[in-house]
């Protein structure tokens, strides 16, 4: 028999980006807060400069099962114990543009999102200022309205004053990457020392992780975090009209019952899709909050190209901040591709280059064996250069979390995908990757050559919309099923843009913390 | 843009250090690196002799020197835990757990395609046919008998490569600083 702990005001599933803005709002507001966590508790002195000790930051098991015939990546891009993805994440932040929150009315594609770029700007600004971002507003040409960043851009290696060389020849404009880490000490955290091991996590805190200032904060108002805590239903009251908490085991095996006035579920795009669908009862047959039977639909990813070329200059590519140094986004316009897809693309330009990883010099033509790679190694640790392009995916129903019938030790169904990319999504990755190798040429690179296709950065499953029967939360994240539910992380966005998502990830958190909280009482059970 | 010298970075180089697991002797649990652990012969949990035979060789023809640098024990070692403890790159190509399984399943192949293609099994192979039978998996997309060799061929290269290149010793081969952020603490080095 399960047991059953005390109420309290809110409980967050997750301990990621999303889960770290909820809890540090909620908790200043005079909330009781508990986060549950399914993976490790995380310090930061347990994140270690390495790729292969990194991989440990990921997801593992229970297993993903990517049916196919794409894949979005999940093992690569999920994250695992306190931190959740954002502890390995790159810390890249450019915003989505205001076009990206109304492609449907501006182009007939895709899905309008229920708030314009104006209502959500001056939660960007927030973050921006909570997390202290490094940048240079005025060299984003393509930036929409915003407050300058609080600190110049991180400084970078001949890495990116190369490959600026291409651009600057094809007449393409760049400016200084914008990035949630440190240029200059912030609030008592230190600068970034240019080591380039953001993905391994960054355990001084100069990346703004969520160990880093969201859940500092939620501690320090009294939440409490709790990992080892594997929530396997959210549960609701005999109406299905509220929810009144959530079951989950422990690592030792308990079932636990925790009553809760408020759930927000931020758990990432699989597990949120996932766990609503193990949560059907007899108000919610379909899965919990699934009134649309959108739950887990409108999957997506961005697909991604690496371009990468051997120069004749020293790139000190070893150093830096990991993601890169520079931002292109001169084909952002939806309709701005050469190729004729619709869509938005950017680059990311002077990635670190370790040897080894997915993302490292060795993989980068995994081909190349024997006596020759190590040839290969030692002359692209000194001449390598590396940029990402990062592609619009479209939203489609087709696409995907839906419950697999294997279940996993602790009973739940294993999620599993369906997915495929779109076809602009597709055609924007062939025109980029044509791009890159000619803006690689341009720089004066002696070969250059693309990755296979890849994919960064998973959304949907749970979309916000003004609409109930197409979409599964409202404007402040809120179910239009259940008063008392949220939900947070990139699962919510309606569309995908072509920018990296933990920075709107944190800023529709944001709003949809501080809604919560300034309306907890008529909200709660 | 601000610059950052190359002097700056090797000033905050750190000394190296090297990739330390658990493993488990008669005399009680040591932390070894997969080198030291091969060349103390510690046994193997999870591989067969004739099963880490074959992985070393494909693996040194692959990466020549991860023989030496333990491939077999770091693989034996990674095979026999928690898969979310594991550090196989295995984890990030959405490889169906366990691990072992495919590992078991990817070596099977590549005999089976030295049988085929060259009419020896794999561990009776030179080093020019061995040459042959790597390139022959090391086409993208190439499978055989079903199975993705080329996804195992990347597995094996990107842990050859790990065990080689991805410690700071394997930094220092290629003459690039390691800039270790934080060290690992005991337990977690060698």
């Amino acid at each position: 028999m399960a047991k059953t702990l005390e109420k309290v005001d809110v409980v967050i599933v997750g301990a990621g980006a999303a889960g770290s803005v909820y809890a540090a709002v909620l908790a200043e507001a005079g909330k009781s807060v508990l986060v549950l966590e399914r993976g490790p508790a995380r310090k930061m002195s347990d994140l270690y400069s390495s790729q292969i000790w990194a991989r440990r930051l990921k997801w593992s098991a229970p297993e993903v099962v990517e049916a196919g015939p794409d894949s979005i990546w999940y093992n690569f891009n999920a994250g695992r114990g306190f931190g959740g993805a954002a502890i390995h994440h790159y810390a890249v932040w450019p915003r989505f543009h205001a076009e990206d929150f109304r492609e449907h009315s501006l182009f007939g594609k895709a899905i309008d999102w229920p708030f314009e770029y104006t209502e959500l700007r001056p939660f960007y600004d927030q973050v921006q200022r909570d997390v202290g971002m490094s940048g240079d507003a005025k060299q984003e040409i393509w930036r929409p309205p915003g407050d300058d960043y609080p600190l110049p851009p991180v400084p970078g290696t001949n890495h990116g004053k190369v490959l600026k060389r291409g651009f600057d020849a094809l007449g393409m404009h760049t400016a200084p990457i914008p990035m949630a880490v440190l240029s200059q000490p912030y609030n008592g955290r230190p600068a970034c020392i240019l080591d380039g091991w953001c993905d391994a996590g960054c355990p001084i805190g100069a990346l703004a992780n969520p160990m880093a200032v969201y859940f500092p904060r939620a501690l320090k108002a009294g939440a409490r975090m709790q990992a080892d805590s594997v929530v396997t239903r959210v549960l609701t009251d005999a109406s299905g009209k509220k929810v009144t908490g959530v079951e989950y085991r422990t690592g030792a095996g308990e079932t636990v019952v925790q009553p809760a006035a408020a759930v927000v579920l931020c758990a990432f795009t699989v597990e949120n899709a996932k766990i609503l669908l193990s949560s059907a009862n007899s108000a919610h047959p379909h899965g919990l909050g699934n009134s649309s039977g959108l739950v887990g639909r409108n999957l997506m990813c961005h697909p991604a190209v690496g371009i990468y070329g051997m120069f004749k200059e020293e790139m000190q590519n070893y150093a830096g901040a990991t993601g890169g140094q520079l931002l292109c986004q001169d084909v952002y316009g939806k309709k701005s591709d050469p190729g004729g897809a619709f869509g938005s693309r950017q680059w990311e330009i002077g990635l670190v280059l370790k040897p080894n990883d997915l993302l490292g010099i060795a993989m980068s033509n995994p081909t190349i064996f024997g006596a020759q790679l190590h040839k290969f190694l030692a002359d692209g640790a000194r001449f390598m250069g590396s940029m990402v392009g990062v592609c619009e995916d479209q939203p489609s129903r087709d696409n995907r979390v839906e419950l697999d019938s294997r279940k996993d030790a602790n009973g739940m169904p294993l999620a599993r995908i369906v997915y495929t990319k779109s076809d602009d999504g597709k055609r924007l990755w062939a025109t980029a990757a044509a791009e890159g190798v000619k803006i690689f040429k341009a720089a004066g690179a002696t070969q250059a050559w693309t990755s296979p296709p890849g994919g960064q950065h998973i959304m949907g499953g749970t979309i916000l919309g003004t609409d109930r029967a197409a979409s599964v939360l409202n404007a402040q994240s809120q179910s239009h099923d259940v008063a008392n539910l949220f939900v947070g992380g990139p699962g919510v966005f309606p569309t995908s843009s072509s920018v990296n998502s933990t920075f709107t990830a944190h800023a529709v958190a944001l709003k949809g913390a501080r809604y919560l909280a300034s309306n907890f009482s008529s909200v709660k059970s | 843009m601000d610059q950052f010298s190359r002097r700056t970075f090797v000033e905050r180089a750190l000394t190296s250090s090297v990739m330390g697991l658990a493993f488990a002797l008669p005399t009680g649990t040591v932390l070894l690196t997969p080198e030291e652990a091969r060349a103390k012969d510690v046994p193997l949990r999870t591989l067969s002799p004739e099963v880490a035979q074959m992985l070393e060789k494909l693996g040194e023809t692959i990466v020549p020197g991860a023989t030496a640098a333990g491939l077999t024990h770091f693989l034996d070692h990674q095979l026999s835990g928690d898969p979310n403890d594991a550090l196989l790159i295995a984890r990030y190509f959405q490889v169906a757990l366990p691990y072992k399984n495919f590992y078991a399943a990817g070596i099977k192949t590549a005999d089976d395609m030295a049988r085929k293609n060259l009419q020896k099994p794999l561990a009776s192979l030179d080093s020019n046919q061995m040459e042959t039978l790597v390139k022959s998996m090391s086409a993208p997309g190439t499978a055989f008998g079903g199975f993705p060799i080329f996804l195992f061929y990347m597995c094996l290269r990107s842990d050859a490569v790990d065990v080689v290149y991805g410690t700071p010793a394997g930094f220092e081969k290629l003459n690039i600083p390691y800039m270790q952020h934080i060290s690992p603490p005991e337990g977690w080095n060698g």
